[in-house]
């Protein structure tokens, strides 16, 4: 897993400055985190999608992550389908970079679906900027 | 063995059938299409490492593709000017939280050629119109002899005129304000008299190489080549709408970091 991070680390440090803000001052990319969870929400929005699980830990507590990820402009290009790719009660396991203020969120980078798809759903860390 | 020679056959196939670069009826070639910047890891960010590696099989991001345009060349760093440093220091510390794009604000010239976005361009006989998903921008470029108005007012994007040097497009860029970032090879805080010279040309049917030339006196020690990169043709694409100001949740979450900076300024070293 270091060995994973380190190679995000040093792709996005080459990574000319692709997206329109800064990753790094809103997310951390020394924390990463992977969460199964049940869709909740998804916000197809410009400039960059949103989406929600429920995530229940091992004891039975549920608790609500919000997750930020690629444009819809550019998801559509990768081959995601809106209302289709992710969709409300789908079951997934989101890999992604957790936020600087505390909250439950993060910044997604890659989904695994119920039947063991992976789907890229946001850039690597440090993209935009300042790692 | 059995599969070499027709694995080869194809390849020669498919360069033999790759259609000549277009020219308009004055004999320049064409510019016109869907295009995306950022050379090949620039197309292998926006629309994904697999679209990428079938839209161009003979491109990788780290060989830098084809087309001479070596993304993986070693890029000449920014020459800055001594007292710029330490601003390019709180800009690195704070995490670039206070880059202008960040507000949606247009990002001039030459950083919208790379982002993650398509570009549309029009070529007529006295104008090449570039029309960019990113933030909606648009660039109408003279290619009659017009100069640079006088009148210029300072401006994101800048004021464009162009003229063909052979087969290539050369662009003039002036006239900017000094409230974006250059975005480019690390480089970010620019003035009002930046100097922008990009030069476009169509290599082959799906390769625009595109150079730049960056100048400001007030920050810079001497002029700067960028690194050269190369813009993709996009066949089948359409430009989206990208509205960037309604739903940019990111913005009110850096005001609220705003308020505590030691969540994301960079510890002294």
């Amino acid at each position: 897993m270091r060995i994973l991070f380190f190679l995000a680390t040093m792709i996005a440090a080459v990574t000319p400055s692709f997206a329109h803000h800064s990753f790094a001052a809103e997310y951390d990319g020394e924390k990463p985190i992977t969460l199964k969870g049940v869709v909740t929400k998804v916000e197809w929005e410009n400039p960059h999608m949103h989406f929600y699980l429920d995530v229940t830990d091992e004891k039975g507590k549920v608790e609500e992550w919000k997750f930020e990820g690629f444009p819809p402009n550019m998801l559509v290009r990768q081959g995601w389908k809106r209302d289709v790719t992710l969709k409300i009660g789908d079951t997934v396991t989101v890999f992604a970079w957790k936020a600087r203020n505390g909250l439950n969120q993060a910044h997604s980078r890659e989904i695994t679906t119920a039947d063991g798809k992976k789907i890229l759903s946001g850039p690597p860390a440090g993209t935009g900027g300042g790692n | 063995m059995k599969y070499l020679i027709p694995a080869l056959l194809c390849v020669s196939l498919a360069m033999a059938q790759k259609p000549p670069v277009p020219k308009t009826a004055d004999g320049k070639p064409d510019l016109s299409g869907i295009w995306q910047g950022g050379g090949a890891a620039g197309l292998a960010f926006a629309i994904g490492a697999d679209n990428a590696k079938a839209a161009r099989p003979d491109s990788s991001p780290a060989q830098g593709g084809r087309g001479g345009a070596g993304n993986a060349a070693r890029p000449e760093p920014a020459p800055y000017q001594d007292w710029v440093q330490p601003k390019l220091k709180e800009i690195r510390d704070r995490r670039s939280i206070d880059d202008p794009s960040g507000r949606c604000l247009l990002v001039g010239v030459p950083r919208i050629t790379s982002m993650p976005l398509p570009i549309k361009i029009v070529q007529t006989k006295d104008e090449v119109i570039f029309m960019y998903e990113t933030f909606h921008a648009f660039r109408v470029i003279p290619t009659d002899g017009r100069k640079h108005p006088d009148d210029m007012d300072p401006s994101f994007m800048g004021d464009s005129v162009g003229h063909w040097e052979g087969d290539t497009l050369v662009v003039d860029v002036a006239g900017f304000n000094d409230k974006t970032w250059l975005g480019v090879g690390g480089a970010s805080i620019h003035s009002d008299a930046l100097h922008v010279v990009e030069r476009y040309r169509r290599v082959d049917y799906d390769t625009i190489t595109y150079e730049v030339m960056i100048e400001d006196p007030k920050v810079f020690t001497k002029s700067w080549n960028t690194a050269p990169s190369f813009l993709s043709l996009r066949p089948g694409e359409r430009l989206r709408e990208y509205e960037c100001i309604a739903d940019n949740q990111d913005l009110l979450r850096f005001e609220e970091l705003l308020k505590t900076p030691s969540l994301f300024v960079r510890p002294p070293q």
